[in-house]
């Protein structure tokens, strides 16, 4: 039987088939599916696995590694920057000899799309020794998942599977097989039968799948010979013979040259080192297209294609608006990033990870690195001003789902150092980014039973944050009084001020309400909502020259009222 | 030896406005009709309301990705979107596209033509918000598009996937809406 699902699920099959007993993840998108898979088919087959949400990929990493070394068959899953988090236990775990299995997921962004940087955790596991297997479909990675956990539990050392955001999140029809009988079809080495000698292909993962149709395209099928790489490290060696029996061979993987850097042979391998390949990012279809087509002339084969640019050259005549992603329409992050700015507009405004890093288009976002680097940004501009002798007010964001995957010792640490700064927590009780999965405060489990719900408040009072105000982002006058207040109010005070900006997600809340908002009568067209507020549902009618709500998008959250300098003068006079 | 058989399908939208959904029925239909399918969504950043394109690939085809004047139809959910991806229409493509107007630019609209590409305006917005359901405008271009009886894409088997991922109200009004803009699609035919 077949059945239709994204990559993600088709690992978390692939997991449940080879009868997984522990799961514990930390969402983060490409990878934040699995668990959820996980859980849906283990009740599918009445199989009792283990399945939770950690702080963050740390503690998921340790609380499966604990599992594993018991005797226990464990997964693990994160995105790839996640894995930074875990280091520290991933690299010492691979001295230990366990008992059981362990396999980790780390899904890469090439890109990046939803990630700070793109990072390629083949490379690390090339570098450590650590097998790495890089599939090049859903169906496949379902494989990949089952057999790696075997292997794992075979070699007694973790397996780590990587699968790109275009595997992770391709949808393909995946064959499903009864719990522990699933038959494995990974297929390494040479395909099809190429004999063309001047160049031949290496490709691993999507890019594979690439090749195949580009090939296709361009009817060099029968000519070029391609050799697909499943398993990253250890390197099969008849890839070594291979490239050593061709004049040429071309390297496509995401997203480092990690298959290529072992190949390589000066003016024998292309790649992404030798600038036949952009050195970063994904790799399309036209990327790879172009750089077939290059080999082909390098190697005087002759490839019949007309590149066409007709369409492009008429379009870069029309002006096209850009649509960058937005906070969603009555988004509670909108109306505390206006009150941020709107309370001390020169402060400098360290951000964070989630829904809220779009915070910069509002201006209330300067500078993010990594979850949790709000809080340390902060400490460091404050200890940099205070030696400078300098007075410039700083007011860090932190989602609540962040605050505590990351920010715990660092706002102990602040409070400790007294750090002279106001912290805003956006807390709408769930990491919304990532697709709704429950925080600590939530308290709910990942297969959603009730659970202990950690207090936000009495976290920052145990760690010492002496100042916490408790405030709902939709009364904007009010939270800029309190940051007004907080960010005055300092001298006397001692250690940062920590405001709770409180209000469910709405996307998640799915609420609306039935009130008309009626700016439209009143606009003089001033366009500062857009500049300052700038909510999917306000449209510039450019023929009225005036503000068109979009009642179909309008939540009616009220939040543009504050803004409207029209509306404060008409309903004063209406009063 | 059976013949090749390959469709390229680029749905362009915005994020969280259902251009998932119509994707995933599209693939639907293709594996209904035992024809091996794959395709790729943007999730995470975009989903807030960015541009986003999913791509949608039936028949011989391995990778989910698409080349430029590659695409055999280009379903634009929203007009900025669909001119953004134009170029990755093929000649003798179809586009079609979700707008309340009776004709885009006229040189892109030339050029079309002389490219082979078929273009059909539609206003789904408009069907979409008839059935009090704007955020199902998707629905209408996809009725449109199984208007053109092309296989396995065909009105019976895109209504059978609808009823197949949905439920209750939700399905009555997107069926509504997929078959309007399925009428649409038979009168502008004639
Ligand atoms: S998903 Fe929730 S937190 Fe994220 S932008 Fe939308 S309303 Fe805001
Ligand atoms: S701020 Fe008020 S007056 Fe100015 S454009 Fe927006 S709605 Fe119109
Ligand atoms: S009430 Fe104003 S701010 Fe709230 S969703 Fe509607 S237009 Fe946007």
């Amino acid at each position: 039987m077949r059945e239709l699902m994204i990559g993600n699920y088709a690992i978390a099959r692939g997991l449940v088939e080879a009868k997984v007993e522990i799961a514990a993840a930390y969402p983060g998108t490409p990878s934040s599916e699995i668990l959820p898979g996980i859980i849906e088919f283990a009740k599918r087959e009445n199989l009792d696995v283990h399945c939770e949400w950690s702080v963050n990929e740390k503690v998921a990493f340790e609380a499966a590694f604990g599992a594993a070394l018991y005797g226990k068959k464990a997964a693990c899953m994160m995105k790839q920057v996640g894995l930074n988090v875990a280091f520290p236990s991933f690299f010492e775990s691979l001295e230990r000899e366990i008992r059981g299995g362990l396999l980790l997921v780390s899904c890469d962004d090439p890109g990046p799309l939803s990630s700070q940087t793109e990072q390629d955790t083949r490379m690390v596991c090339s570098l450590l020794g650590v097998t790495v297997l890089d599939p090049s479909s859903p169906s496949e990675a379902a494989d990949c998942a089952y057999y790696g956990l075997l292997l794992s539990k075979k070699l007694g050392k973790p397996v780590v599977l990587r699968p790109t955001h275009r595997v992770s999140h391709s949808r393909e029809a995946v064959r499903l097989y009864h719990l522990g009988k699933r038959k494995v079809r990974l297929k390494e080495g040479l395909v099809g039968k190429g004999s063309f000698k001047g160049f031949g292909i290496v490709a691993s993962g999507t890019s594979y799948s690439v090749v195949m149709d580009v090939l296709s395209e361009l009817g060099l099928k029968r000519d070029i010979p391609v050799f697909k790489v499943i398993k990253v490290h250890p390197l099969n060696d008849k890839v070594f013979q291979f490239r050593d029996s061709l004049e040429r061979v071309i390297v496509f993987e995401e997203t480092d040259a990690v298959i290529e850097a072992r190949l390589n042979l000066k003016g024998k391998v292309y790649g992404r080192l030798n600038g036949i390949l952009p050195d970063a990012g994904e790799l399309s279809y036209d990327i790879i297209r172009k750089a077939v087509i290059e080999m082909c002339h390098l190697s005087g084969l002759k490839v019949k294609y007309e590149e066409e640019r007709e369409v492009d050259e008429v379009l870069g005549k029309i002006h096209l608006p850009l649509r960058p992603p937005k906070l969603c329409s009555g988004c509670p992050h909108r109306a505390t990033f206006y009150a941020m700015k709107r309370a001390c507009p020169d402060a400098i405004f360290p951000g964070d990870i989630g829904c809220y890093t779009l915070g910069i288009s509002l201006g209330a976002v300067d500078v993010f690195v990594d979850m949790g680097g709000s809080v340390n940004l902060a400490s460091g501009f404050d200890s940099v001003f205070k030696k400078e002798g300098r007075d410039i007010p700083i007011l860090a964001s932190v989602g609540d789902s962040t605050f505590f995957h990351a920010c715990l010792p660092e706002i102990y640490d602040a409070a400790r150092k007294k750090r002279k700064f106001v912290l805003v927590i956006m807390d709408n009780n769930i990491t919304a980014m990532t697709g709704m999965q429950p925080t600590p405060q939530t308290g709910l489990t990942a297969d959603g039973k009730r659970t202990n719900s950690i207090s936000l408040e009495a976290t920052l009072s145990a760690l010492g944050v002496k100042n916490v105000k408790v405030v709902d982002p939709y009364e904007i006058p009010t939270l800029v009084e309190t940051i007004k207040n907080s960010l005055s109010n300092f001298e006397a005070e001692d250690g940062p001020f920590v405001i709770i900006a409180r209000r469910e997600c709405l996307l998640h809340k799915k609420k609306k309400w039935e009130r008309d908002i009626e700016l439209d009568e009143i606009c003089t067209g001033c366009k500062r909502c857009l500049k300052d507020f700038d909510c999917p549902s306000m449209e510039f009618d450019e023929d009225k020259k005036r503000i068109r709500i979009n009642r179909d998008l309008c939540v009616g959250c009220g939040c543009c009222l504050f803004v409207c300098p029209q509306f404060s003068k008409t309903k004063k006079k209406v009063e | 030896m059976r013949k090749r058989f390959s469709m390229e399908i680029l749905c362009a939208g915005i994020g969280g406005r259902g251009v998932l959904l119509a994707s995933t029925l599209l693939l639907d239909s293709a594996i209904r009709k035992g024809i091996y399918g794959i395709g790729s969504d943007e999730y995470g950043m975009s989903q807030r309301g960015g541009s986003v394109v999913s791509l949608v690939k039936v028949g011989d085809v391995k990778s989910p990705l698409i080349g430029k004047g590659k695409a055999d139809v280009i379903l634009g959910f929203e007009e900025s979107e669909f001119l953004r991806n134009l170029s990755y229409a093929k000649r003798g493509g179809i586009g079609i596209v979700n707008t309340p107007k009776k004709a885009l630019n006229s040189t892109l609209q030339d050029l079309l033509e002389k490219r082979g590409v078929s273009l059909y305006l539609l206003d789904a917005d408009d069907i979409a918000r008839r059935e009090g359901l704007y955020q199902a405008s998707n629905m209408a271009v996809l009725g449109f598009f199984s208007s053109l009886g092309i296989e396995p894409f065909t009105f019976e088997n895109l209504r059978d996937s609808i009823c197949d991922r949905l439920k209750g109200k939700m399905l009555e009004k997107n069926l509504k809406i997929f078959e309007k803009g399925f009428e649409k699609g038979r009168e502008r035919r004639g």
